[in-house]
């Protein structure tokens, strides 16, 4: 299996006023295409912030080492291949589903391939992306629920959309931030079959969590902790 | 594709921008009302001064302008002039025949002008003036039953246009404000009633018999040579819409009045020589004279170019009447000729710097909006900075999240704007009705359903106490606090004329939308909507991703 994202000797220091919190300190870590990575780690070890620079959504400090993504360096990113990326390239699940509460299930789904959307695309391929959504939903389970918005969700059906909406435009690897972490064991059981299908599948996916039993789910456990990889 | 989907839902789905929608919708519909009623207001004073004195008027003082036919002539034959008509302008006392009560008789200073019905009907269309004539079918069907114009009595249309009753005598058309007993009704017409309120043929001033007029005429040297009096029946009234005139003016035939004057055609006597009866001399006629001519121009020329016209008609005028050795009495070389523009300046000029200065005043309201859009949209922001975390994790870029907002903040421009432009067009036209409804008490059911609507307020703030809802007991003690002041209000009112005719020239409120103002108006309100939400927008497009979904 070929490396799809790797991290080497990554470090990140938050500011807080005149106060450096130095977050990672020299991680280092490889995934490899089509594998179940969980990140480990106690709370405030570092874990999400990994995530976070692996999926783009953070940059890394100037001392700081590579992060890759099919050998090409995202320091190296320009800001419209840092959205393509985040866009095309990684889906993102977080702990607290994070969908918009104005839109409705089927829109939040479909809101990843709406954004790399013009008008004019829109039209042409509305029906079919309509299409590509509804059947996503139906496999996670929410076929029904496509008019709904997410206040009238339990907490894992929310999860499950939050999937369908990181999966909707076909992302090489899934980077997901205490899938369960909201969840009670069983609603949470739930949502790691999900993931396992998925993986089953051919995806790729990176979990963090801090949760053991979880972790087992997955191929590959990394454990941080004090911001260094062990 | 998702900025405007977004925009959208954020528009609809919230009530914080129906707030902001709101106060844009105030903001333009105020700027619009105001300066609409102005500009309503100044084109009244335009048109009414132009309908009463054409579009071009010449004037000399008291000692008039001789051979004043031929002038006209030769303005008419101008291609600027359409018609021409000569008047005699003064001021007198006329004896109104109603009583103060004491057996005496009413006298009111007036403005008089002598004035030739037909030629001034040309160019002032004073034919249209006359209030009381048969209404036209379509307005006849529109009128009240009790509408004094429906009865023949009242219908005087022929004598007014002539100035002359059935039996040839010289009349009277007094304004249709000189009258106390002429009482204005809501929907701007008159009616005739008596000192009890009732309508009353009997006070219908061409019934009602005559009325003295007294002028004084003036020799050229300024000395006042005597009081004359005549007797004139009151054969119609008439409306310009501007209330001093209405309130002052006084059309009599203007050969009477050149008599009364003594500026009628007469002997013309020599200082030096005497006859044979050891009397001035008679030397010749001394012929006719106006003191103002009014003309109206053809269609396609400005009354610029016919004042010019009518400046070289006179110098013409002058020049042949000096060569003429049969015109003993020359005509002044010097005569006032403007434009009806120029004429009212002092009354146009003001309004106009009035109008500018509210314009210019109301402008700040534009600086309002933006201030307010900007405060909710920061309030949004902040509100939706999550969301903003979320796009920005899906690959949305900041000129999308920019686009958003400011999407957002012309949606929000675009709603108010235009909702304020039909709020402000509902008020201006229905500003008469609004005011008449205030200038009168409120009817008993409006008070019982005011003070129904309170009570079922206060019955609310009990019940939100019962079910310990802090929300709803602070909504509802506000709406019982407001709703009881608006009973109590009623209850008291017993109506109060804001527009007082007397004091702003016009019996109507203008109730017309500036298109200009309200189209400017528009643009301004979705730019600075604009402006306002760009702010909070660049802050949106900046926000940190990673923060903003830190935590729940």
């Amino acid at each position: 299996m070929s490396t799809l994202l790797d991290a080497v000797h990554v470090k990140k220091t938050y500011r807080l006023g005149k106060v450096s919190v130095p977050v990672l300190r020299d991680a280092s870590m490889e995934v490899r295409t089509g594998e179940w990575v969980a990140i480990v780690g106690s709370s405030g070890s570092g874990k999400s912030t990994l995530l976070h620079l692996l999926g783009g959504l953070d940059r890394a400090d100037d001392d700081s080492g590579p992060i890759r993504f099919g050998g090409e360096d995202l320091r190296r990113f320009s800001a419209r291949r840092e959205n393509h990326y985040r866009n095309r390239d990684v889906g993102f699940v977080f702990q607290f589903y994070h969908l918009l509460p104005e839109l409705s299930v089927l829109e939040n789904a479909m809101l990843p391939a709406l954004v790399g959307l013009s008008r004019l695309r829109w039209l042409s391929s509305r029906t079919a992306l309509k299409d590509r959504a509804s059947e996503l939903l139906a496999t996670c389970g929410l076929g029904h629920r496509l008019s709904h918005r997410p206040a009238e969700l339990s907490g894992g059906e929310r999860q499950r959309v939050a999937i369908a909406r990181a999966l909707i435009n076909g992302p090489k690897v899934l980077l997901a931030d205490e899938p369960t972490g909201n969840l009670d064991v069983k609603t949470g059981g739930g949502i790691l079959d999900l993931l396992a299908d998925r993986h089953a599948a051919g995806l790729t996916l990176v979990m963090v969590t801090h949760d053991a039993q979880v972790a087992a789910r997955a191929q590959r456990r990394v454990r941080i902790e004090d911001g260094r990889v062990e | 594709m998702y900025a405007p989907l977004l925009a959208n839902r954020y528009l609809t789905s919230r009530i914080i921008p129906f707030i902001a929608v709101a106060a844009v919708a105030l903001c333009v519909a105020l700027v619009i009302i105001v300066v609409s009623v102005m500009t309503g207001f100044l084109d009244m004073v335009r048109n009414s001064g132009k309908t009463l004195i054409g579009d071009v008027v010449i004037t000399r003082d008291i000692t008039g302008i001789p051979y004043y036919a031929d002038l006209i002539a030769e303005i008419e034959a101008t291609p600027e002039a359409e018609a021409a008509s000569a008047l005699v302008e003064t001021y007198g006392l006329l004896q109104m025949p109603y009583g103060t009560g004491d057996g005496g008789s009413r006298i009111e200073t007036v403005q008089v002008w002598g004035i030739d019905s037909a030629s001034l009907d040309r160019v002032a269309d004073f034919h249209d003036k006359l209030y009381w004539k048969k209404p036209t079918d379509a307005l006849a069907k529109q009128l009240k039953p009790d509408d004094p114009r429906l009865d023949p009595e009242y219908q005087r249309e022929e004598e007014g246009k002539s100035l002359m009753t059935r039996d040839g005598e010289p009349g009277l058309v007094l304004g249709i404000e000189i009258s106390p007993f002429n009482r204005r009704t809501q929907d701007g017409s008159y009616r005739t009633e008596n000192p009890g309120g009732r309508q009353d043929p009997g006070y219908f001033m061409p019934n009602a018999g005559s009325a003295r007029l007294t002028l004084v005429p003036v020799s050229g040297s300024g000395n006042i040579i005597g009081e004359k009096k005549a007797a004139f029946r009151i054969v119609n009234e008439f409306q310009s819409g501007v209330y001093q005139i209405d309130a002052q003016r006084v059309l009599a035939p203007l050969d009477v009045v050149q008599r009364l004057l003594m500026l009628d055609e007469s002997e013309l006597k020599s200082r030096t020589e005497l006859d044979e009866n050891g009397r001035p001399k008679t030397i010749g006629r001394s012929p006719a004279r106006a003191t103002t001519i009014v003309v109206k121009a053809k269609p396609g020329f400005t009354p610029e170019q016919l004042r010019d016209s009518v400046n070289a008609a006179y110098k013409r005028f002058v020049t042949r009447s000096l060569e003429d050795p049969a015109r003993i009495v020359k005509p002044p070389s010097l005569v006032t000729v403007a434009t009806w523009e120029e004429r009212l300046a002092d009354l146009i000029g003001p309004v106009e710097k009035e109008r500018e200065l509210m314009r210019t005043l109301f402008s700040i309201v534009y600086l309002v909006c933006a201030a307010l859009v900007l405060a909710i949209f920061w309030a949004i922001v902040q509100e939706k900075t999550r969301d903003i975390g979320i796009l920005r994790a899906i690959g949305a870029s900041r000129t999308g999240i920019l686009w958003i907002f400011l999407r957002y903040g012309l949606l929000i421009g675009v709603a108010g704007s235009l909702l304020g432009v039909g709020l402000a067009w509902g008020i201006v036209a229905r500003i008469n009705d609004i005011h008449d409804m205030l200038g009168t008490p409120a009817p008993t059911w409006v008070k019982i359903a005011a003070w129904i609507a309170v009570i079922a307020s206060i019955a609310m703030t009990v019940r939100g106490v019962l079910r310990a809802s802090a929300l709803q007991t602070v909504l509802w003690t506000f709406a019982s606090i407001g709703l009881v002041l608006v009973g109590v209000v009623l209850f008291l009112h017993r109506g109060f004329l804001i527009w007082d005719p007397s004091v702003y020239y016009f019996s109507r409120i203008p109730s017309e939308i500036d298109a200009i103002t309200a189209a400017t108006t528009v643009i301004g309100g979705i730019i600075f909507s604009v402006i306002g939400a760009s702010i909070p927008a660049a802050r949106a497009a900046d926000t940190d991703p990673v923060q903003s979904l830190r935590y729940e």
